[in-house]
């Protein structure tokens, strides 16, 4: 099975977050890779608006206009690259880009603790 | 209702080039797609050559990583249920549009409808199907349907293009977009649209032309320059190619509304099963000659009126020997002797995209006035007796062209072309 990272195409700066989390459990690092993915499955309307900041409070599907299918790609992205399953239930508990990178922290387990 | 389809629009992502010029320019000198190319790390698969196409990184199963070589506006949300050579298809199609002076929104209105053939992507089929089974198919790629199984170029291109017409696939191998052709004319004559958008696409990878292995169908010769021989005493099987290409056929009255520029114009086609196997051509080429005489006849031809025939001989002992006798059964045994060439001597055998690949041709050569030849045809199999098969191109336009497709299970379609001048 081809094993190319999901993140391959991303930012460099991204891919380094990514390391920075499995290297350290940083969950700052963490949030910056699920903020990424949220903005790269941003509708082309809506993208424009949030070239910079993506508020953490953004509604998927509300305020983002994320349909379904777009929803469905972004918990595979987050499944490939984690290797975790998500269920329907978890998914209907996910309103926000705050819910998905705390559930997507819970998931993949607990942050290490500050020193 | 009118009897023709004027072709006027063309695009080309293929092993030749991957625009008209270029694609015009090899059929005339000969030049030939065929490289050295090997599709699996694995010296022992007797696969050396192919005609991959050039300026695509499209060998990662993600999306995300695939590169082209124009600004074409392909958006990620047409990407993710692209397969790779659905990408090859919407750069044929963007260019087959611009060809015909036309823009998407012209294909909006129901009068268009768009008729595709591929095998699907097998890379993507399997691929998709191991990370779903390494999860115990707890997960996986949402688009992994539409992007993979046959059908997946029409899924694609009708949704992003808006097409509100006629859409659907077809797959008979080898003879899909021959078919797609032959019913597009249809979909024309009955006066259902004023348009249709014809695409034939392949993907040339492992997991599409490796299984033709076991079948020993493939050119195990590792000469590019030789490797593909249709009609030669030495050939050996076929070399594969991938890509796409695109036609848009118009209605006489809506060519001539738009005062578009007509390449040729299809006005005739036929088809006929052999009966007989699932995989090889019936040995004296039954179906494919009474595909060619329906064809004549729905085109109000005699055989005598044809001047060229592009084959379809992939280089194969089998095949090329039964388009041999179906040619002659059709042509010598009347006295006539159209001039015949095949260019997968140049291409390669492209599967379900070679029908359109190959009327393309045609059309090209209808349009600047040349004949391809058959550059790598050194020693003529005796079987081939009485037909005219040069080697090089020849500066004579067509004015009627007959087009031959075959594919498993026997099927066998042709097309007839009018040259629009």
């Amino acid at each position: 099975m081809c094993t190319v990272s999901p993140l391959n195409s991303f930012p460099s700066a991204i891919r380094e977050a990514h390391a920075r989390w499995l290297s350290d459990r940083d969950p700052h690092a963490l949030a910056t890779v699920v903020i990424a993915i949220v903005a790269f499955h941003l509708p082309p309307n809506i993208r424009a608006q949030y070239s910079e900041n993506l508020p953490e409070t953004s509604r998927l599907v509300e305020d983002l206009g994320f349909d379904s299918l777009v929803l469905a790609e972004i918990i595979f992205f987050i499944e490939d690259l984690y290797q975790v399953s998500i269920s329907n239930d978890d998914l209907r508990r996910i309103h926000t880009v705050a819910d998905l990178r705390a559930f997507v922290l819970s998931k993949i387990g607990p942050a290490r603790p500050s020193a | 209702m009118p009897r023709s389809a004027c072709i006027t629009g063309l695009g080309f992502i293929s092993c030749l080039g991957n625009d008209s010029a270029s694609v015009a320019d090899a059929l005339r000198t000969g030049r030939s797609g065929i490289v050295t190319h090997s599709l699996y790390d694995n010296p022992a698969i007797p696969l050396k050559v192919a005609a991959p196409v050039h300026g695509f990184a499209v060998d990662s199963p993600n999306y995300r990583d695939w590169t082209w070589p124009t600004a074409c506006n392909l958006p990620r949300e047409t990407l993710r249920g692209l397969a790779p050579h659905g990408v090859y298809a919407f750069h044929a199609l963007e260019q087959a549009l611009a060809d015909a002076g036309l823009t998407a929104t012209d294909l909006q209105d129901g009068t268009t409808g768009l008729f595709c053939a591929s095998a699907g992507s097998a890379f993507l089929s399997h691929h998709n199907l191991t990370q779903a089974r390494a999860s115990r198919f707890e997960r996986g790629n949402p688009f992994a349907v539409v992007s993979s199984i046959a059908g997946t170029l029409n899924f694609n291109l009708a949704a992003h293009y808006r097409i509100t017409g006629a859409v659907t696939g077809f797959v008979s191998a080898c003879t899909s977009s021959t078919h797609a052709l032959g019913y597009a004319l249809d979909e024309i004559r009955l006066g259902r649209q004023e348009r249709m958008i014809v695409v034939g696409a392949e993907e040339l990878n492992a997991d599409t032309i490796l299984p033709f292995v076991p079948m020993r169908a493939l050119s195990t010769s590792a000469d590019p320059a030789t490797a593909s021989r249709p009609f030669d005493t030495g050939r050996d099987g076929f070399v594969p190619t991938g890509g796409a290409a695109v036609l848009v056929l118009e209605s006489p009255a809506l060519a001539a509304r738009r005062s578009a520029r007509i390449y040729a114009e299809l006005i005739g086609w036929g088809q006929a099963a052999d009966g007989h196997s699932v995989a090889t051509s019936h040995p004296e080429g039954a179906g494919l000659r009474e595909a060619m005489r329906r064809a004549l006849r729905d085109a109000a031809l005699s055989p005598g009126e044809i001047d060229y025939v592009h084959a379809h001989a992939t280089s194969t002992p089998v095949g090329d020997r039964a388009e041999a006798l179906a040619l002659r059964a059709t042509f010598s045994a009347l006295g006539h002797r159209p001039v015949i060439s095949s260019t997968k001597g140049q291409t390669g055998h492209g599967l379900s995209l070679s029908g359109a690949l190959e009327t393309a041709f045609c059309a090209l050569s209808s349009h600047h006035g040349f004949t391809p030849g058959n550059p790598t045809l050194l020693n003529p199999d005796p079987i081939c007796e009485g037909l005219d098969l040069p080697r090089a191109s020849l500066s004579r336009r067509p004015r009627f062209t007959l087009k031959n497709s075959s594919g498993f299970g026997g099927a066998n379609v042709s097309l007839v072309l009018r040259a629009a001048v």
